[in-house]
């Protein structure tokens, strides 16, 4: 079931084109990632689809309600996270809170509920008494995310959640959002791509303000790869190994990348598409008496497909 | 607009800006009030409130200053406008919040009267008459600095703003009377307003064609009030300056005068600020 629907959406401003009618739907329960450069239009794609910014051209529909027609409708289906969480630093944590409770109207009993569920699922319960101004950049952007869950909006928009964060908080952030994905419909921002693939179901790469690729990160992947890799660590003399494997059916290249450890040699080969020479690569080279010490194999991964699609757009323009 | 009303009122407390306001403000206003009244033993309310009006001038940029300009500032107002929320009940509650803290300071000058009837005898109608004239300019102050933060990015921005509009205002009476009052000086007038609406216009719509209409229709009826009533363009300069003196409808209720014509132009020019406030930031979404 379709939950979002982005049409033709084009944001200008003056003659600068920030968006170029950029088309997608995300589907109910689905982790959507957006995948981009600075300055692509990732966070003004964000601001549209919150009602934040309005879109020059175009149209956004939340569960098949406009969001021009009845802003107050969309908006109460939607937590947002913007790129810099929007805090007030003079209220303590419990105090911004209430005031996120107020303003998206989420009152009676449920309200406390949510509010003691909401503190504990982002683990701030025990920082509640203090001013957000004196919290590191971990527990505000926690808060960050409290405050968008707050109301148990059935779409999350979370602009950047990781940045800034020490390692040690990104996978925690990243843990806390899958948990997220289980309930909610996600739609997530980053430059950092392990953290795409390690979160998202789909991932749209924008570049230039348009959608330039589209898939999961798996299918991006295999989309991509046209050929496979291998990195061989063997023992012995380079120029013999590099002869014996070009020998090697289906083999396309072979490249001797150096000696990275005493006595060996590293070498990357690469092979025909869907085609596995891992065994006859074992075979040849203990055939050779070239005793093999590491195989790896590579796999094209997001960060490659994301440098091709990225750069593929600067060669044509 | 209560949720954005009681933050408003919080942070008004919990930064130092509500205690410096009030603090200054009653401290101003009780040195009038030794001086003028009890040093002279005057029982002449009046002109107490009437030289606070300048302080509460002064102190008005600190009142609104980041009523919008800080929201923006902070990106706050990504919070408050991705909420459920109309622009208007935001605006509505930073408006009220900053009315609120005004009137909470005046009721406390109202100890001033207060002492004076255990000595003597006052006149309290006249005394409310002023108070009345004071909270409606004052609110419309408050609508000017709310209007003049929203379209400034930062609260310095705004402070110096909203300070240089309200001291037009104190001078405009003044500044009336040395303006020419002839026929030509009258359509010169008329005329810079028509282009500046165009420009206006085509800025906000980025259209030229209706900045263009708007510019013939401004001519037109230029021209038809010249072929008709010449007079209405004496001293027309004056008059359309006169439309925004707040101090001069102040003067009725001081002389005790419960003027209606004057408590509507109050009620209107905030409305009008605040209408004014919310097209800024909703234009703002749109460019």
């Amino acid at each position: 079931m379709i939950l979002i629907e982005v049409i033709d959406v084009t944001k200008r401003y003056g003659r600068h084109v920030i968006l170029d009618k950029i088309n997608f739907t995300v589907d109910k329960g689905e982790v959507l990632g957006f995948l981009g450069p600075n300055g692509a239009g990732k966070s003004t794609t964000m601001n549209i689809i919150t009602g934040y910014i309005s879109a020059t051209e175009g149209q956004v529909k939340v569960d098949g309600i406009d969001m021009l027609e009845h802003p107050e409708k969309v908006k109460k289906k939607i937590g947002y996270l913007p790129e810099i969480p929007p805090l007030y630093p003079e209220m303590t944590v419990e105090e911004y809170l209430r005031f996120v409770c107020d303003i998206k109207k989420v009152s009676g009993p449920k309200r406390e509920e949510s509010l003691k569920q909401v503190m504990d699922t982002v683990r701030i319960s025990d920082v509640k008494e203090r001013l957000i101004r004196n919290l590191s950049k971990g527990y505000r952007q926690r808060i960050g995310i409290a405050q968008a869950i707050i109301g148990d909006p059935e779409v999350l928009i979370l602009d950047e959640p990781t940045v800034g964060l020490d390692p040690n908080q990104i996978i925690e952030i990243r843990n806390l959002i899958k948990e997220l994905g289980k309930r909610h419909t996600i739609i997530l921002s980053s430059h950092i791509l392990p953290e795409v693939s390690a979160i998202c179901g789909r991932v749209l790469i924008i570049n230039k303000g348009q959608i330039v690729a589209e898939g999961s990160p798996e299918e991006l992947s295999q989309q991509f790869n046209y050929s496979s890799k291998i990195l061989l660590r063997i023992k012995g003399d380079g120029e013999e190994a590099v002869k014996t494997i070009q020998g090697i059916e289906n083999v396309v290249s072979v490249a001797n990348q150096g000696v990275k450890e005493d006595n060996t040699v590293d070498i990357l080969v690469e092979s025909k598409k869907g085609v596995d020479i891992r065994e006859q690569l074992f075979n040849a080279m203990s055939f050779a008496n070239l005793p093999i010490y590491m195989m790896k194999p590579m796999n094209l991964t997001l960060e490659d497909i994301f440098a091709q699609v990225t750069t593929h757009e600067e060669v044509e323009k | 607009m209560i949720a954005v009303f009681n933050k408003e009122i919080r942070s008004y407390f919990t930064s130092a800006i509500g205690f410096i306001f009030m603090a200054v403000f009653l401290l101003i206003s009780g040195i009038f009030f030794a001086f003028i009244n009890l040093l002279q033993a005057s029982s002449y309310f009046s002109p107490v409130l009437e030289n606070c009006i300048f302080v509460f001038l002064l102190l008005v940029p600190v009142l609104t200053m980041r009523t919008i300009a800080g929201e923006t500032h902070q990106k706050t107002d990504q919070l408050l406008l991705t909420s459920p929320l109309k622009v208007s009940d935001i605006v509505l509650g930073k408006y009220f919040a900053a009315v609120a803290l005004f009137l909470l300071t005046l009721l406390i000058t109202c100890i001033y009267p207060l002492i004076m009837s255990m000595y003597g005898n006052i006149s309290a109608l006249e005394i409310i008459g002023d108070y009345l004239g004071f909270i409606l300019m004052g609110s419309s102050f408050i609508s000017i600095g709310l209007f003049v933060s929203s379209i400034s990015g930062n609260q310095v921005t705004s402070a110096v703003g909203t300070f240089g509009a309200l001291l037009f205002i104190w001078l405009i009476d003044w500044v009336q009377q040395g303006l020419p009052t002839s026929l030509t000086s009258g359509v010169i007038f008329a005329g810079i307003l028509v282009i500046l609406l165009c420009i206006i216009i085509y800025y906000a719509t980025k259209n030229i064609y209706a900045g263009t209409i708007v510019g013939i229709a401004g001519a037109a009826v230029m021209a038809i009030v010249y072929f008709t009533k010449k007079t209405l363009y004496e001293g027309f300069t004056a008059k359309f300056l006169g439309w925004f003196s707040l101090l001069k409808r102040y003067e009725s209720f001081s002389m005790g005068i419960l003027d209606v014509s004057s408590i509507i132009y109050y009620i209107t020019f905030s409305a009008a600020f605040l209408f004014l406030t919310v097209r800024m930031i909703e234009k703002r979404r749109w460019s």
